[in-house]
């Protein structure tokens, strides 16, 4: 039962001041295990404050992100599945299913989290599963000024994924969540 | 009238060298006050040397015992001038009393707990039946015994797959009764479809209710749990080091402890809950009998819960100062010694002002198991569990009698060293302890 935040997008400090107090209030350290980030944090202060939620922190660079060192893209295993990180800008059309299926092929991993549209979406295609979990703070995006904070938690147990979307509407937290499983085991390798 | 010691309390006997053993005729049965108790002048086994200092814990316990104590059952009369140059016999009768008693169909609790009084020995499991007949855990009818042990047993653990079960699993069980299975291969590819959750479920739920938030407090809990078991009696091979059946060993206590703990919010765990636990786990353990010894989780985690059930208060900080709580029983301590031993009251707590807190506590809370070491505890949990009285009267008794054994370094020593002394009882001759223990049962006319 591995617990795993995934999020991105904050943009702090240049469009969001910072998270959400909801959410802040919710994040408190010793409950999650992993926290992997899609980038656009974007300064250093954030990364502390994500490193004192969970010590084992992925992330992968965002266009606006200061710290030039976090790389491209990632791959995680975590228990049964595999995960990839990247942070979205780079797959063209921004958050086309297709395209970032490609990248799922590429990078061989079950569950893909990609960021920049700052929208939440949740694609299944017979490679794997794409994840968004859109702006933990609500900035606005490239396109659009109309973004929902939010972010994602997932659960992982054994051969199941159940992934728990938290999202602020109207200043009320909205939890929905996701299931799914599947079906082969990974090899170990 | 003003109270002078007695004067049985003034004899050498009780200097905290063990001395030779006091007469024969004393006897926990017996109702008859004692003879005056100067061995000196009549020192019952005199050739050879006092069984005292062997060293088979079941051969320390001798001293009381004498063949025409016991009922009748025992038939070895001529055995009591023998048991100096074989001390085994004495053991063996006793074991052989305990054997015969324990066979019967309907076991008389009254009589056991007579026999047990003076001592088990540690042979031929039977140290661990009578403790779950003395904790309640066994019924008195032997017929009953499978069912009641397979219905116990059976009852752990379905604690331990309903209690032990991580909040994941919880909510599976929790949708599987409200939404079927969906059938996730009917898309292959689009939007996954975004379901409601169950009860408000979610892994960072603060609710009080929430599954997620009582597992995450209850981790703590274990956590703590976990670096006690690990600290539990290190120097024995059954609980700490490397080997795997101390790994077991310690799993065993965990899960015990965190299943306690998870059964009653109102007390959780409190440190020391793993020092009362281990010397039931290890006597369950050893039972020669397979299938007891398998179960020895099991029946520990409810002798364990019967046990603590008198206690509880001690554990409780709320109640510290409350008139069940641990305050008062240690105020009780200090009456007792003051009625039983002025003198040496005085001394303690008003001249040299060492507050029985600062000794009693650990003495009372945790039944004495960190004062002697493990085989002298099994003893004397031997008596506590066996006393009519219960075992929070019983160990006050003992405790009152561990202050008189020492009284005369006690009264020599000034603050620090009378603290450094109780806090580090020095070791002692137990049948001597428990013997004196059981004196002040009847309050001492002076």
């Amino acid at each position: 039962m591995v617990l795993v935040l995934a999020l991105g997008d904050l943009h702090i400090p240049h469009r969001a001041p910072d998270l959400p107090a909801k959410f802040k209030s919710m994040l408190v350290p010793g409950k999650i295990q992993h926290i992997i980030c899609t980038g656009n944090l974007c300064i250093k202060e954030v990364h502390d404050y994500l490193k004192t939620l969970c010590p084992d922190l992925h992330i992968t660079r965002g266009e606006y992100d200061e710290d030039a060192r976090y790389p491209e893209t990632k791959t995680i295993t975590i228990g049964q599945f595999k995960l990839g990180l990247c942070h979205g800008h780079q797959v063209i059309p921004w958050g086309d299913l297709d395209s970032l299926a490609m990248l799922q092929r590429q990078l061989d991993v079950d569950i893909l989290v990609t960021g920049h549209t700052h929208q939440f979406t949740a694609y299944k295609h017979e490679g794997g599963v794409v994840i968004n979990p859109g702006s933990a703070t609500g900035a606005h995006s490239s396109i659009t000024y109309d973004v929902n904070p939010s972010f994602v938690l997932m659960d992982i147990d054994g051969l199941r994924v159940v992934v728990y979307v938290y999202e602020l509407i109207d200043g009320e937290v909205k939890v929905d969540k996701i299931d799914f499983k599947k079906t082969t085991a990974t090899t170990a390798h | 009238m003003k109270k002078k010691v007695p004067d049985w309390l003034n004899s050498s006997l009780w200097s905290s060298a063990p001395p030779p053993p006091p007469p024969d005729s004393i006897s926990r049965l017996d109702s008859e006050p004692a003879p005056a108790p100067a061995p000196a002048p009549a020192p019952p086994p005199p050739p050879t040397e006092p069984p005292v200092p062997v060293p088979p814990p079941s051969v320390v316990r001798e001293e009381p015992p004498k063949p025409e104590v016991v009922n009748s059952r025992n038939g070895n009369g001529d055995d009591g001038n023998a048991w100096p140059e074989r001390p085994s016999t004495d053991d063996i009768s006793r074991q052989s009393m305990l054997l015969a008693e324990l066979s019967k169909k309907v076991i008389n609790i009254g009589e056991l707990r007579r026999i047990a009084a003076q001592g088990l020995p540690d042979g031929a499991g039977i140290r661990s039946t009578v403790w779950k007949l003395l904790l309640g855990y066994l019924p008195i009818d032997r017929g009953l015994w499978s069912s009641e042990l397979a219905k116990k047993r059976s009852q752990y653990q379905s604690f331990k797959t309903e209690l032990l079960m991580n909040p994941s699993e919880i909510t599976r069980k929790m949708d599987k009764s409200t939404i079927s299975e969906n059938d996730d291969s009917k898309s292959t590819s689009g939007e996954l479809s975004r379901a409601d959750i169950t009860h408000g479920e979610h892994p960072l739920s603060l609710g009080e209710s929430s599954v997620w938030n009582k597992f995450f407090q209850d981790t703590e809990i274990i956590e703590q749990i976990d670096r006690d078991v690990k600290r539990t009696h290190p120097d024995m091979h059954f609980f700490s080091g490397d080997s795997p059946d101390a790994k077991d060993n310690q799993e065993a206590l965990k899960t015990v402890l965190t299943i306690f703990a998870k059964l009653n919010p109102g007390i959780r765990y409190v440190q020391g809950m793993n020092e009362i636990l281990a010397p039931l786990y290890y006597v369950f353990r050893n039972d020669p009998d397979e299938e007891n010894a398998a179960s020895a989780e099991a029946d520990s985690f409810f002798c364990f819960v019967e046990l603590l059930s008198g206690f509880r208060d001690n554990f409780c900080k709320q109640l510290d100062n409350s008139v069940v709580g641990i305050r008062s029983t240690i105020t009780r301590l200090s009456d007792m010694l003051k009625e039983h031993d002025e003198e040496l009251w005085r001394h303690l707590e008003v001249t040299t002002k060492v507050n029985p807190q600062f000794y009693a506590f650990r003495w009372i809370t945790l039944l004495l198991t960190q004062e002697f070491n493990f085989a002298d505890s099994l003893h004397i949990w031997d008596t506590l569990l066996s006393d009519p009285e219960g075992p929070q009267e019983t160990v006050l008794r003992i405790c009152c009698a561990m202050l008189i054994l020492i009284r005369r370094r006690l009264l020599a020593g000034d603050f620090t060293s009378n603290l450094r002394l109780l806090q580090n009882y020095p070791s002692t001759n137990v049948g001597h302890l428990l013997y004196v223990a059981n004196k002040l049962r009847t309050t001492p006319s002076g």
